[in-house]
């Protein structure tokens, strides 16, 4: 843990797992901040991860910005941000 | 960098299952190996055991009330004082190396799991290796039929342990087996006689689990239920991290349990969540027999079973937006 920001407030987040070494884990986090992106452009938000910044940067397209640790907190975040529930088995997602 | 924080096994059961026999029988001939500190807590105020401690390090004893509920406070402290000792030895020195926590027989372990993953120090001192669960072969079925509590600390375990296997019929033994089986299929199952492990019979072809009634503290959402999902060949581990941390952040409080085994480009990853938290992914060595790969088990409520198979699909079958059109939506 860093001793000025605290980051990453805990070790390793489950969702980083996938990948072994430091190449694998850039591309990873490319994609998926890509991936996240696709997934949020539906409820008016933006994402970002440009890796110099640490964490998740998460906007509005009005341009409220926030940034979050992991994929775990991306989506309170997005919920409060979009102010809407953002729910996988929404009849949206499985019904199409 | 290899992983250096204390290894937590968690010994849970109902009241009466044979957990302490268990616990007992293997600090005696040192299954836990030789750096071992027990952590027993008892709902109900109980001298400590001098026995217990043949074989182990230190033990601790917390008889403030169930560490899921009222005590986890003291749990909490006590393991922070354990691993505040331990962190005081050199890496290389002999120090200790896990932690036995027999909980009381009123605990949820998913909600000690919970507890211990959201502590912001234990979450770098302690990983959690496994739950196992004791199991009274001769009064599990009537418990399973009315208890909640049960039912949970069925859902919760890795491994399932048929204590009295040798006072039970063979036909009532091979019906829990089956039940336990329905409730959660992902757990390994073993029998064990007065703390000493024995060996399964093969469980009779077609023996269908016992009807469980739903529970009126269950009737809302519906009974729990298990799910099996196909994982698909060559899976987005990125898509499937999205789609799954967006339904543990949605639906967390419904889902008991997720277990399976994921193929990644790190190696084939043990994921086993418990409620909302996931624990961090346990990479397995290249072939095991034992388990399948490329199947995850769901076991929860709330939901309709196909849903969960569209929606990862349809999670799955995202194109990736590049940041730059970020403008143009």
């Amino acid at each position: 843990m860093c001793n000025a920001c605290g980051n990453p407030a805990a070790p390793g987040h489950w969702t980083e797992a996938g990948a072994a070494t430091p190449g694998d884990r850039l591309r990873a986090r490319f994609h998926r901040a890509a991936l996240l992106q696709a997934v949020l452009r539906p409820y008016g938000l933006t994402a970002h991860d440009g890796v110099v910044v640490p964490g998740i940067q998460i906007g509005t397209l009005a341009g409220a910005q926030s940034i979050v640790q992991d994929l775990g907190e991306v989506w309170a975040e997005a919920e409060r941000l979009s102010g809407q529930a953002i729910d996988p088995l929404d009849p949206r997602y499985p019904d199409d | 960098m290899t992983d250096t924080r204390l290894r937590l096994t968690i010994l849970g059961g109902y009241l009466g299952s044979g957990k302490t026999t268990r616990l007992r029988h293997q600090l005696h001939v040192g299954a836990f190996g030789p750096r071992v500190h027990v952590v027993v807590n008892e709902a109900a105020e109980v001298p400590a055991d001098d026995a217990l401690l043949t074989g182990a390090e230190g033990m601790t004893l917390l008889a403030g009330g169930c560490c899921c509920c009222t005590g986890r406070a003291e749990l909490i402290a006590a393991l922070r004082a354990i691993c505040d000792a331990r962190s005081r030895v050199a890496a290389d020195a002999p120090r200790l190396e896990r932690i036995v926590l027999e909980t009381s027989g009123l605990a949820d372990p998913g909600a000690i799991v919970q507890a211990i993953q959201t502590d912001s120090v234990l979450i770098h001192h302690i990983v959690t290796e496994r739950t196992i669960v004791a199991v009274d072969s001769l009064h599990a079925l009537a418990h399973l039929a009315t208890e909640p509590l049960r039912r949970r600390q069925t859902g919760a375990a890795d491994h399932l342990i048929l204590t009295k296997s040798d006072a039970c019929d063979p036909a009532a033994l091979d019906l829990l087996r089956a039940t336990l089986g329905a409730l959660n299929g992902h757990a390994t199952l073993s029998a064990a006689v007065r703390g000493d492990t024995v060996a399964l019979p093969p469980l009779a072809p077609d023996t269908a689990p016992a009807p469980l009634p739903a529970l009126a503290e269950e009737d809302r959402r519906g009974p729990i239920q298990p799910t099996q999902l196909a994982i698909p060949a060559g899976l987005d581990w990125s898509a499937f991290t999205l789609w799954l941390s967006a339904l543990l952040h949605a639906r967390g409080d419904d889902l008991v349990r997720v277990k399976g085994v994921v193929r990644t480009p790190a190696g084939r990853l043990l994921l086993q969540t418990v409620r909302k938290l996931v624990q961090s992914p346990e990479i397995l060595p290249k072939q095991t027999r034992e388990r399948a790969d490329d199947r995850i088990v769901f076991i929860g409520r709330g939901y309709r079973p196909d849903d969960l198979g569209r929606s990862l699909h349809r999670f799955l079958g995202l194109v990736p937006l590049n940041p730059d059109e970020r403008s143009s939506a």
